[in-house]
């Protein structure tokens, strides 16, 4: 236990919420995207987080500081959503089928800017624990000044 | 052996350790205030650290032996302080307990008695340093 496991942690946090964030761009730039190198329409990207047990290093398991349990946060997958393509009827376009229909993302953009702002949020969040923790940290130091 | 630290600076030194797990355990509880099905942990060590620096007048009795339960001031810094679960009720719908205000406020209430705790001690070894000081007059 230091302050480094909890920067560790914060700093966990942070990257979860920019792939995150990275898939969420990745779906407002590809709400039109009819073809994809596995074919077919864009498929929206969603992010699973995943807790995991922050790892220690050796000192720490010798000391016996097993049963300290903190968890950091992990991005487990980046899947594909279940949902499939939405509908369009446009028989002029390049890529539609046989009755006219274009296959399209079925992405809400409103939805994706609310996950974007959640992301944001979170992200200031673990940087406000990192810097709490940076500040206890620098004035540890000063004891005995 | 006489010792030149007192009872108040150890239960000082003992506090900070004490605001560090917990400190850590709120950034754990932050960092993963979206991971479904995600506990949010607590840390409780107010009433450990008041048995410890023996607040009741009990003297501390000393051991021989690490297998053996320190009691009062001994028992300093070695009071085993557990991370818990949350006992509070689903926050989201995705089985996850993180309150995230509440977080923010542990996280800045920790790290205020954490300095405060610092520049008591800082505070002890000023005295103490005068001392040192003084005596060699």
């Amino acid at each position: 236990m230091d302050f480094l496991t909890g920067m560790r942690v914060s700093g966990s946090g942070m990257t979860a919420q920019r792939t995150r964030m990275n898939a969420i761009s990745s779906n407002i730039a590809n709400v039109n995207t009819t073809r994809t190198p596995e074919g077919g329409a864009y498929r929206k990207k969603e992010v699973v987080f995943g807790a995991m047990p922050e790892q220690r290093n050796f000192g720490e398991i010798l000391a016996g500081k097993v049963d300290e349990d903190i968890d950091r946060v992990q991005v487990v997958d980046v899947r594909p959503d279940r949902k499939g393509p939405r509908l369009v009827y446009d028989p002029s376009h390049v890529d539609a089928n046989e009755e006219g229909y274009v296959a399209y993302p079925d992405i809400n953009v409103m939805q994706e800017m609310v996950d974007m702002l959640q992301a944001s949020r979170s992200y200031e969040a673990n940087v406000s624990a990192m810097n709490t923790m940076k500040n206890m940290a620098l004035s540890a130091i000063e004891i005995g000044r | 052996m006489a010792d030149i630290f007192d009872t108040t600076t150890k239960a000082l030194g003992a506090s900070l350790n004490y605001r560090l797990l917990r400190q850590n355990t709120t950034s754990a509880n932050i960092a993963n205030a979206e991971t479904p099905g995600y506990k949010a942990k607590v840390v409780e060590f107010e009433d450990a650290l008041a048995r410890a620096v023996d607040l009741d007048g009990m003297n501390g009795l000393t051991t021989s032996s690490p297998d053996h339960f320190a009691l009062g001031t001994a028992a300093l810094g070695k009071e085993r302080v557990t991370v818990e679960n949350n006992p509070d009720a689903d926050v989201n719908n995705d089985k996850n307990t993180v309150d995230m205000d509440k977080e923010i406020i542990t996280m800045t209430e920790n790290s205020i008695a954490y300095k405060a705790a610092l520049s008591l001690i800082n505070k002890k070894m000023a005295m103490l340093k005068y001392g040192i000081s003084e005596g060699g007059r």
